[in-house]
């Protein structure tokens, strides 16, 4: 046999989830799932690969660097495997369900798989849920969104969410309007996302003072929502202004007290949105809990939608509470520790009977034991309750 | 926190609603430049962080919700990536080589002012065609910047990473060029190298934390305002 190091290292950014982690992630997946489904939106499952060409058009366009590829021996075309599932769901909406009536309210949870990761999260196999809500384009819709994904975590237990909307189209339709190339435009941008002032004025000159206003407008909704009304916006960037401020009116009217913030000019990762985003932040959580926002499906119907990485989620929840365990000595009948299961308890069946019961219980990490039909604590576990 | 939205009040937000805070500031030469700075913005840390003997690396302030970390500069912007610290200055030749999409570099603080060049023997100079160029090594400790210099331009560049004394690579034969921070030039000539290429334009930054910002949008705002005056003020 080989050495355990051997055995046991895996390749960058992959690892083994090991009790009570993976059934935690379980439980928490199949909580949101139950959210989403419980808002009418309905579940679907798209294969883990499928060909490069649908994974990677329209707004799956911006995972083509993330992407494994591989070379499917039946077809001999190139296949992909998902580094985010929503451009799944796009395709399916667009093809298989072009028929369904929109607004189309869809759910998914998988895993998903990118060629690197960054220093900042080395994670390369990344779980995922969220919702496509298909042509839908109102402030309602964005709206929506929003709000499901701050209650679908809130009802998962994360403490102090932040909900950061921003509006990725802003920014290239001001400079547009001001008559700037394109590529001053993406240098723009890309300054902008760093909120590096002293670039802006050097690429942006007699227009910076704008962008810098714009740039500041950053913060509580409503502060920032004051902050760019007050400035002076070409017409489509005043329009696209007017749709934010419906969009937060109805999100704090539903949800007075959820932290929402405004970042008018980050643009980073949402490349490929064409209305309202947002990503979800947890205090002291490193990371995002997920992003989403407003794309184009099927390269023509307005949608949005949102993703969460569980790997973060699960580092702002709280630790899981042990389940409380029972041992259940050899011989006794199955139906006594069926009893104890529809309690609540988690039963340890002795195989072999043993003259100390209560000892075996601690070896198996159990709470209590079935001592002459009666519970009995064992002591010496760590702190448990009642699942 | 409502003190805190109006712009005109310079008073602290209240203890009860702060959050504790850590600023994390670079050991060496830019620290005499930003302590002025600083104190301006009304951040005074203990006596034991201007004591050469202290061995401490973390240290109180005036303001109980602040604590300042003294660290390598380029630890700065890691510290500050990875939300250790929500605060930083940092120069941006720094957030540069990083480019971490997690710091925001609101403020520029106008002090520890520089540039980056890659510079080479003055006796190269006049042979040396840069448009003739389709690979060049070069010792620095940017490797990440002064690839993307290179390959914006068609040349792929082989660097050599060294911590200091790039100077001494040209003439030690490790390599003909170098990418490395210019003040006065003093250092460049001295070792008979001469510039040769301007990349960028340096100066130190404060450096936010992004998650911090979003998530703790007052308090961060609030420090953001007070340092950006204290810097406008110099």
């Amino acid at each position: 046999m080989k050495e355990f190091g051997e055995m046991a290292l895996l390749p960058a950014g992959l690892r083994d989830i090991l009790p009570p982690d993976a059934a935690f992630e379980a439980r928490v997946v199949e909580r949101l799932l139950a959210g989403f489904t419980a808002q009418g939106y309905a579940q679907v499952k798209p294969p883990l690969i499928e060909f490069e060409e649908s994974l990677l058009s329209g707004a799956g366009a911006a995972m083509t660097a993330h992407t494994f590829r591989l070379m499917d021996p039946v077809s001999q075309r190139m296949m992909g495997l998902r580094a985010d599932i929503t451009p799944q769901v796009a395709r399916i909406a667009a093809t298989r369900l072009q028929n369904a009536p929109r607004p189309l309210r869809l759910c998914y949870a998988g895993q998903t798989l990118r060629i690197k990761g960054s220093q900042l999260r080395p994670e390369r196999q990344v779980g995922q849920a969220g919702v496509e809500l298909i042509g839908g384009a109102s402030a309602g819709a964005d709206a929506e969104v929003v709000l499901v994904a701050a209650e679908a975590l809130q009802a998962v237990g994360v403490p102090n969410l932040t909900v950061d909307l921003t509006l990725p189209t802003l920014v290239p339709a001001l400079a547009s309007g001001l008559g700037f190339a394109d590529a001053t435009v993406r240098s723009l941008v890309a300054t902008l996302d760093r909120k590096d002032a002293p670039a802006i004025q050097a690429i942006a000159g007699g227009h910076a003072p704008r962008f810098v206003a714009l740039m500041r407008a950053a913060g509580p909704a409503r502060r920032a929502m004051a902050a760019l009304q007050a400035l002076d916006l070409p017409a489509t960037a005043a329009a696209e202004r007017a749709h934010l401020g419906e969009v937060v009116d109805l999100i704090l009217t539903a949800a007075p007290d959820l932290n929402l913030t405004i970042d008018p000019v980050e643009h980073r990762g949402f490349e490929y949105h064409t209305g309202v985003s947002f990503t979800l932040f947890a205090r002291r959580v490193r990371g995002e809990l997920g992003r989403g926002g407003r794309y184009l499906s099927g390269d023509s119907e307005s949608s949005t939608g949102f993703t969460l990485y569980m790997d973060t989620l699960l580092r702002a929840l709280p630790q899981p509470i042990a389940a409380r365990r029972v041992f259940v000595p050899a011989g006794t009948p199955r139906a006594t520790a069926a009893r104890l299961r529809e309690e609540g308890w988690v039963t340890v069946a002795g195989l072999d009977r043993l003259a100390d019961p209560r000892r075996e219980a601690r070896r198996q990490a159990c709470s209590h034991a079935l001592v002459d039909g009666e519970i009995q604590a064992v002591g010496g576990t760590k702190k448990e309750e009642r699942p | 926190m409502s003190s805190v939205r109006e712009r005109d009040d310079r008073s602290t937000p209240s203890s009860q609603t702060s959050e504790s805070l850590v600023l994390a500031l670079p050991k060496g030469r830019i620290l005499s430049e930003v302590m002025p700075l600083l104190r301006r913005a009304g951040i005074e840390p203990e006596d034991a962080f201007s004591d050469p003997e202290s061995r401490a690396l973390s240290f109180a302030t005036n303001h109980p919700n602040i604590r300042i970390i003294r660290v390598r500069s380029f630890d700065v912007a890691t510290f500050v990536a990875f939300g250790a610290a929500q605060l930083g200055i940092v120069g941006n030749d720094v957030l540069l080589e990083f480019d971490y999409p997690e710091v925001y570099a609101p403020v520029d603080l106008g002090v520890g002012r520089c540039r980056l060049a890659v510079a080479e023997p003055a006796e190269m100079v006049a042979s040396d065609d840069p448009a003739r160029w389709s690979h060049v090594r070069i010792a620095t400790k940017y490797p990440e910047i002064t690839r993307r210099h290179f390959a914006a331009r068609g040349v792929q560049a082989e660097c050599i990473k060294l911590s200091g004394a790039m100077e001494l690579a040209p003439q030690l034969g490790l390599c003909r060029r170098i990418v490395d921070l210019v003040s006065s030039g003093a250092t460049l000539r001295a070792n008979a190298l001469v510039e040769v290429e301007h990349i960028a334009d340096i100066t130190s930054r404060l450096a936010v934390n992004r998650a911090a910002l979003k998530t703790f949008p007052d308090e961060i705002g609030w420090w953001i305002e007070r340092i950006r005056e204290a810097a406008d003020a110099a």
